[in-house]
């Protein structure tokens, strides 16, 4: 009898010992693999989404050149790129189901972005490390990258979507109506002078100081915003920032060291560049898009003309640094895929993707400066600017005549040749046809259509007068997930 | 033969038990002899047990019968006990010798009628089977075992209400998809399978994606056929309650055989089997080919500089390597052979019951290269210690070897057969015709072939013959169960199962097979993968009975706790450019391509309550409760609660039909609802977590670089199922007919979308998952059983059932993007998901036959009136304003009538759901030999024609059918049935339309038997207990009108846009089976 009491005791006890830490039992995280729960505990945590953020923007600079070139008038598409997305784009022939329109790529660095600023001052609650300073440099860094993201979406699509907070489960808000664009730069400025002050300009190395946020790159960006946003006052204000004499970070290269600023790059013109690496695999895609053998963009006519050697204008800037002829008559880009500046010689080996994209440089801030400078109508200031270009250039000063008309069509081609081929000539333009409400549209629908065959020009001419019709559509599909969306108007029919 | 068995009985006799030592001083002497013959009766057990019958010593008899005995105990009963006598008890004597005669059990084993109660032993419930109330249906396999079939699953098809099976495909090993009631979820459409109260979910996770439609329900049934003594389904939520989420989709609870008391008892069955691949469908010859493409060629881009392999060029070095006529379906086809062997023996006593096995089945697959050789092997012993405690252990082990052939760039080497060029040959010729010894291959070194490079378009004999793609799988089972009677009205019981599986893949492709060179990254490439399940699983319960004196009512229940837990573990390795093909191991010195590896564990518990009302015999409540905890989870929607409630009635027993014994005898009315979850599939794992992951290439400047990839799923929970079910189930005509009817109402709410598409504004695409919307499956089931004639010479029953079950989204989530695809051309279906229309709807354009001629191709108002343009010429009807169509070319329905053919006229065009399913059958003894026969129907679905598809588009380099014979060739032709014309790279002859789409009704005639037992009186005199000589054919023929090859198409729901395509997979192959059995 007592056996038999033994057993039924046993029994229950098994029975019961399964019984207990049933919620541990439950609770399984993946063995291997990087969760959630597992991040956000060191500083290092938060460096790493931040540099996750930068490499996803650094490698949209495909894109960048694209948006910011296709539709304007330095480049055309290689023949056998003539059927693409890009080619239907500098076209004007936009569709919403053109795969151009998907803003998916800035809204992941978005993402990363908001990440960083929600998740960070939490990490500082646990990593006793993780200094305030470092904070808010981190901060800093993530809010500036955030703020170039949302410029580049309004100058493509006008109003998005704004948000400021990370998708971190499905509870979120997936379905966000527009935010009319000039409320989100509005955003992005408040945001940028709160978070300037704590922006570092102490990296330890000349690709960090380069290509990550600095109090410059913010001052760079915001003179940018301020110019699209036609505050002058505003835009001369923080251009000043950086440029001399209230600033020495930053010079002008000397004529013969012009290349220097995108071969090895990182030069002290430079403010802000996406750093490239062939060495560490961090490949550029401008090489494979301008290269001689890759059949993708060319130097349009007019570049050619303001460029090549033919009108014997540019000697320093023009063939040989932002072009080269491989044939008679023959132009390729150079910019990115250039070592030397003799036309010739190709970049290879580790260096073949290794050119870095130039988001602001001082030549920029300069020619900002001066459209700023000249549309308040001090011109005399404006052209001292613009033939200090010129004179580093070489090239034989200008004298504009003192409208300004007058100067805003010479900064325009002044930029046009400095800056060509950095993604900066289609945003120029749209500036330049906004401006005034709209006073000069008919010289950017002009632009517009010399890209366009010629059996579309004169329905084209009269559809974008309409300036909607300058920006993006919202994808097709983008529109199908979220309702609350409404599409441009201009791509309503 | 007796020498054998008395070997035996002693072998197992000694491993039973030991000496034993005591200190009191009762010994015990004796013999124990035959009652008949007197002889000796060896390895005899004797055993002491005390009053509550447990063993407590004993002892064997010795080679001349005598035993002596210490006693522990003189109070304690003393008894014999040996395999083939019946026990006996004697009484100890420690004085004198007893002489103990034991009599044979032959006899009485042959008269032993079971009656009375029957309880599955499986069930977690305490319901005997007569009183449920739920809708259920047990088939025995006892009956089926010598015949044609070749899984359980093939065993079950056509013969349960309500139950779909399709085989996924002919190949060996292949399986079958097995769905109860109707598609309730997106993927995941899986029975539990629980055998002998165990659970089985491992879902063997393949290694290679791509081929994971192949894995399925069928290959979960790791045992030999012939052990399984019955499967039982479990069709409504109310039953299935017991098994919580798992069992959402319904149950087959399958029953092994186990040891009977008697003598040892030797069964062995051998059957071999033909297989036959039914005929495909007739293609064109090599010289119908070469037509066919210059007629293509002329109509698309008229006089042409024609491809040298068309143009029967002597000057050309390929000349006879492109002016063959080849069968390429012939080549890789083979009739196959089947053998299987299966040996069992099985027996026991009073205290130990065994039953083992061993099986083992070579099947031989219809395509080249494809086999599957399995060797299984069962034990099950049950020992009664006493009459308190029992306990049980249950041993499997299951071993595969499948070898299957490389699929490259998504073609299986069936589909490469189908659209092969037929005039090149399989063989290589050199320049003057005479053969190389080599497969005749292009790839990069040469010239590619005409229809392309060497990797799309390959060799499929090459790639059969010379290349690779094999599993292995090992399995093992282990259970432990315990049995203890606290009370006479409460039991106790425990179980606790460890499962393991390991399956390893190996695949290989020589260059030599694609004509390439050694060093092409996709050729010399070896694979192979790895997976290693394993499970632990505990049930603890407590099974009770009320206590009430009364007849009149019953009370029992039952409540238990299970937990459950997993790993899975899993590694792949890809190496490349082996230096030779003798190099097919990834390990050996390759350069490693790829390699990749993942652990997952997974855990889940159970609580259950069930209890069980009976009042009178006739009026039954049922309830069950169960709580479910899952590790797939986060902590606030973890736990799953799923209820069930039963009533039934059984009218038969009222005192009003108590003259209706005639014809009326036990039948019952029943009602049930019940809940039920549904738990995310295992793939992706760990699904709620947001992960992070190193970006591509990982790195800025020189710092490392992690991004978020995944959502977090706070808001992830159990998809929901509630069904209700109505059942009449009756027995009529003194138990010659029984009729059972259900009517079904199954609603799924919260359905788990995988990879929910949300706005890329989130800085992501997808949910992993997302809960929202319904679907409903709503049906009815019938079945009927006649025993006609119940003569002692003469049997015959025939069964008839018929089910339908209606599918429809009911509700779509908010948001939800119901176009996932709105491509259009040719072999392309947009597909979409609309509300009200059922999971797994075929959407594209309507075929209207052929424009007759140019002036044909023009539009049409509604009203039927030609349109014109401003210069009042007829608008020609356009191709999505692209492709302006001319005689000659598919004609569509132009829905909007504005003369464009394009997304705007996509309509509804099928559904790939059955109306009707069922099946009949019959089968008739006539003294010593049997006839049966099972058909299977399944009608009311269409399916998407892919063979057809690529075979009759007629613009490409593929081979066609025979059927394009008969083409548009001149203008103004117009003939019924004619096919459009030949044009190469037309972009719209061949839309995704419903000129694809057929009915896929058939009526298959599955099963035929025909055996012929030896008669007892012949078995004895042969020293034998049975003989069989059986004579069956499987799949022998199928009333269809579809064109393609086998309509039985398996719907892989995983894909709610599609499902239901003919993919030209191996179709199931009719067999010839011969089966000798024996028993001694």
């Amino acid at each position: 009898m007592k056996k038999i009491f033994n057993i039924r005791v046993i029994l229950l006890f098994l029975a019961l010992t399964m019984q207990i830490s049933c919620s541990k039992y439950l609770e399984l995280i993946p063995p291997n693999g990087l969760i959630r729960e597992e991040f956000w505990k060191t500083k290092e945590d938060v460096d790493a989404v931040l540099m996750g953020a930068y490499q996803s923007f650094a490698s949209m600079d495909g894109l960048l050149f694209t948006y910011g070139e296709a539709r304007g008038d330095m480049v055309k598409a290689d023949p056998s790129f003539q059927w693409g997305n890009e080619y239907k784009l500098m076209q004007s022939n936009i569709f919403p189901d053109n795969g151009l329109c998907s803003w998916e790529r800035f809204y992941k660095v978005i993402n990363y972005c908001n990440e960083v600023i929600q998740n960070a001052p939490e990490v500082k609650n646990i990593d006793d490390t993780f200094t305030d300073f470092q904070l808010k440099g981190y901060m800093a860094e993530a809010y500036y990258l955030r703020s170039l993201s949302y410029f580049y979406l309004v100058r493509i699509f006008k109003d998005v979507p704004l948000i400021l907070t990370p998708s971190e489960n499905d509870g979120a808000n997936f379905y966000p109506p527009q935010t009319k664009g000039e409320d989100v730069l509005a955003a992005m400025m408040k945001d940028l002078d709160a978070c300037r002050p704590f922006a570092t300009d102490g990296y330890k190395t000349l690709q960090e100081i380069k290509g990550r946020a600095t109090k410059a790159s913010i001052d760079a960006l915001q003179a940018d915003i301020s110019l699209w946003n036609f505050d002058y006052e505003g835009c001369i204000r923080y251009a000043d920032k950086i440029l001399p004499p209230l600033n020495k970070l930053f010079a002008l290269l000397p004529s013969d060291r012009l290349f220097e600023i995108y071969y090895p790059g990182n030069s002290l013109e430079g403010i802000f560049e996406f750093q490239f690496d062939n060495k560490y695999n961090q490949l550029n895609s401008t090489y494979g898009m301008t290269s001689r053998y890759a059949y993708q963009y060319l130097p349009s006519q007019r570049a050619v003309e303001l460029l090549s050697f033919k009108l014997g204008v540019e000697k320093k800037r023009g063939e040989n640094v932002s072009i080269a002829m491989v044939s008679v008559d023959n132009y390729v880009i150079w910019k990115y895929a250039g070592m030397v500046p003799d036309g010739k010689t190709e970049r290879s080996g580790i260096f073949t993707n290794s050119c870095n994209w130039i988001v602001y440089r001082l030549a920029d801030i300069y020619l900002m400066k001066a459209e700023a400078l000249s549309q308040l109508s001090r011109f005399d200031e404006a052209g001292i600017i613009l033939n200090q270009i010129r004179d580093r250039a070489e090239v034989a000063p200008l004298s504009v005549g003192k409208s300004v008309t007058a100067y805003e069509d010479a900064i325009l081609d002044e930029r046009a040749i400095e800056l060509s081929f950095e993604g900066k000539r289609w945003f120029d333009l749209l500036r330049m046809g906004r401006r005034n409400n709209y006073s000069r549209k008919t010289k950017l629908v002009e632009i517009l259509i010399t890209n366009v065959i010629s059996t579309q020009k004169r329905i084209l001419s009269a559809k974008l007068t309409n300036p909607l019709g300058w920006y993006l559509p919202v994808a097709k599909d983008e529109l199908e997930r979220n309702l609350n969306l409404v599409q441009n108007p201009y791509y309503n029919y | 033969m007796k020498n054998i068995k008395k070997t035996i009985i002693l072998i197992l006799a000694l491993c039973s038990f030991s000496g034993a030592f005591s200190q009191t001083k009762t010994i015990i002497r004796g013999k124990v002899i035959d009652q008949k013959d007197k002889s000796a009766v060896i390895g005899a057990t004797v055993v002491e047990s005390d009053k509550e019958n447990r063993v407590v010593n004993g002892t064997v008899t010795d080679i001349d019968g005598n035993f002596v005995y210490q006693m522990k105990n003189p109070v304690n009963s003393m008894k014999v006990t040996v395999i083939g006598y019946q026990t006996k008890v004697f009484k100890a004597n420690p004085l004198k010798a007893v002489v103990i005669e034991l009599v044979s059990s032959d006899i009485e084993l042959d008269q032993v009628v079971i009656t009375g109660k029957v309880k599955s032993d499986n069930s977690l419930t305490n319901i005997d089977d007569r009183d449920r109330a739920g809708s259920s249906t047990k088939v025995d396999l006892m009956d089926m075992k010598d015949g044609g079939i070749t899984s359980a699953a093939d065993a079950l098809q056509g013969k349960v209400a309500g139950l779909d099976i399709i085989s996924a495909s002919g190949d060996p090993g292949s399986g079958s998809q097995i769905v109860i009631r109707g598609l309730s979820s997106i993927g995941n459409n899986k029975p539990l399978i629980v055998i002998d109260g165990i659970t089985q979910d491992n879902v063997p996770s393949s290694f290679d994606l791509s081929s994971s439609d192949a894995q399925d329900i069928g290959n979960m049934i790791n045992i030999a056929l012939q052990d399984i003594k019955s499967i039982e389904v479990l069709k409504d939520a109310a039953s299935t309650a017991v098994y919580g989420s798992k069992g959402a989709d319904g149950v087959l609870l399958i029953e092994t055989n186990r040891g009977k008391m008697g003598k040892v008892q030797f069964d062995y069955t051998f059957k071999t089997s033909i297989n036959f691949q039914p005929k495909s469908i007739p293609m064109l010859n090599g010289d119908e080919y070469v037509t066919l493409q210059l007629e293509e060629w002329h109509n698309a881009r008229g006089v042409f500089d024609l491809p040298r392999e068309i143009a029967y060029d002597k000057d050309f070095p390929d000349f006879y390597n492109y002016s063959a006529n080849s069968d390429w379906l012939g080549a890789i086809t083979r009739n196959a052979v089947t053998n299987d062997h299966y040996f069992k023996v099985s027996g026991g006593g009073e205290k130990t019951r065994y039953f083992t096995s061993f099986s083992y089945v070579d099947e031989g697959g219809t395509t080249i290269n494809t086999s599957n050789k399995t060797f299984s092997t069962r034990v099950n012993l049950d020992y009664f210690l006493s009459k308190k405690l029992t306990f049980t252990v249950q041993f499997n082990y299951y071993n595969a070897k499948r070898e299957g052939n490389m699929e490259i760039n998504n073609r299986n080497i069936r589909q490469m057969a189908y659209m092969k060029a037929p005039n090149m040959s399989i063989m290589e010729h050199d320049a003057n015709g005479n053969l190389t010894g080599e497969y005749f291959t292009r790839n990069f070194d040469k010239t590619g072939n005409y229809q392309g490079d060497g990797i799309s378009f390959y060799n499929p004999v090459a790639v059969a013959n010379l290349g690779k793609s094999d599993e292995a799988v090992n399995s093992l089972e282990n259970s432990f169960k315990l049995k203890y009677t606290l009370k006479d009205w409460l039991i106790f019981k425990e179980t606790a199962s460890f499962q393991y599986s390991g399956s390893k893949a190996n695949k290989f492709l020589p260059y030599s097979a694609i004509g390439s060179n050694w060093y092409d990254p996709s050729v010399n490439k070896a694979e192979e993968g790895n997976s290693l399940f394993s499970s632990f699983k505990t049930e603890s319960q407590l099974v009770f009975y009320a206590p009430f004196k009364t007849k009149d009512h019953e009370l029992t229940g039952a409540t238990s706790w299970s937990t459950n837990q997993s790993t899975n573990d899993w590694v792949d390795m890809q190496s490349n450019r082996n230096p030779s093909i003798k190099i097919q191991d990834p390990a050996i010195g390759a350069q490693i391509n790829w390699m990749g590896s993942t652990l997952v564990e997974k855990s889940d518990v159970g609580a259950l309550l069930n209890l069980n009302y009976k009042y009178k015999d006739r009026y039954m409540v049922q309830a069950t409760a169960r709580a479910d905890g899952n590790s797939s989870f986060g902590s606030t929607n973890r736990w799953g609660l799923f209820k069930g409630v039963g009533v039934a009635w059984r009218f038969s027993s009222e005192k009003f039909f108590e003259n209706s014994k005639n014809w009326l005898s036990e039948s019952k009315l029943r009602l049930s609802w019940g809940t039920s979850g549904r738990a995310p599939g295992d793939d992706p794992q760990y699904p709620r977590f947001a992960s992070y992951q190193t970006t591509n290439p990982g790195s800025y400047i020189q710092n490392a670089a992690v991004v978020p990839t995944s959502i977090q799923l706070d808001n992830l929970k159990w998809e929901n199922i509630m069904s209700t079910d109505v059942g009449l189930e009756l027995n009529l005509l003194k138990d010659r007919l029984y009729i059972e009817g259900d009517i079904y109402n199954k609603l799924t709410s919260d359905l788990l979308f995988k990879n929910y598409n949300i706005p890329l504004s989130s800085g992501f695409s997808q949910l992993v998952y997302m809960n929202g919307g319904e679907l409903s499956n709503k049906g009815w089931e019938f079945m009927m059983n006649g025993k006609i004639i119940r003569k002692k010479d003469v049997v015959l029953s025939v069964d008839f059932n018929i089910s339908q079950n209606v599918n429809a989204f009911t509700k779509l989530p908010q948001n939800f993007n119901n176009e996932k695809d709105r491509t259009i051309g040719n072999g392309v279906f947009p597909k979409r998901i609309v509300e009200g229309e059922p999971i797994g709807s075929f959407f594209g354009f309507r075929y209207k036959g052929v424009y007759a001629s140019d002036a044909d191709a023009i539009a049409f108002d509604a009203a039927g009136n030609k349109l014109y343009d401003g210069a009042h010429n007829p608008i020609p009807m356009t191709f999505n304003g692209v492709y302006t169509f001319k005689g000659g070319d598919s004609k569509y329905e132009d829905i909007n009538h504005d003369g464009k053919i394009d997304l705007n006229d996509v309509v509804y065009i099928g559904d790939s759901n059955p109306s009707f399913i069922g099946g009949f059958g019959t089968s008739l003894r006539y003294k010593q030999f049997d006839i049966s026969f099972q058909l299977h129907y399944r009608v009311g679905f269409d399916i998407i024609n892919s063979t057809a598809l690529s075979t009759e588009g007629m613009n490409d380099r593929n081979n066609q059918s025979k059927a394009v014979l008969n083409r548009w060739r001149v203008q103004g032709q117009n003939e019924t049935g004619m096919l459009p014309r030949a044009y190469m790279d037309n972009p719209a002859n061949n839309l995704g339309s419903d000129r694809y789409v057929e009915r896929g009704d058939f009526l298959r005639l599955n099963n035929v038997n025909l055996k012929y037992q030896l008669s007892p009186a012949m078995c004895t005199k042969l020293n034998l207990q049975s003989a069989s000589l059986t004579l069956s054919a499987r799949k022998l023929y199928t009333f269809t009108n579809y064109s393609g090859q086998d309509p039985e198409i398996s719907a892989d729901a995983s894909d709610p846009f599609w499902i239901g395509e003919d993919k030209a997979n191996t179709p199931p192959p009719k067999m010839v089976t011969v089966s000798f059995s024996v028993g001694f």
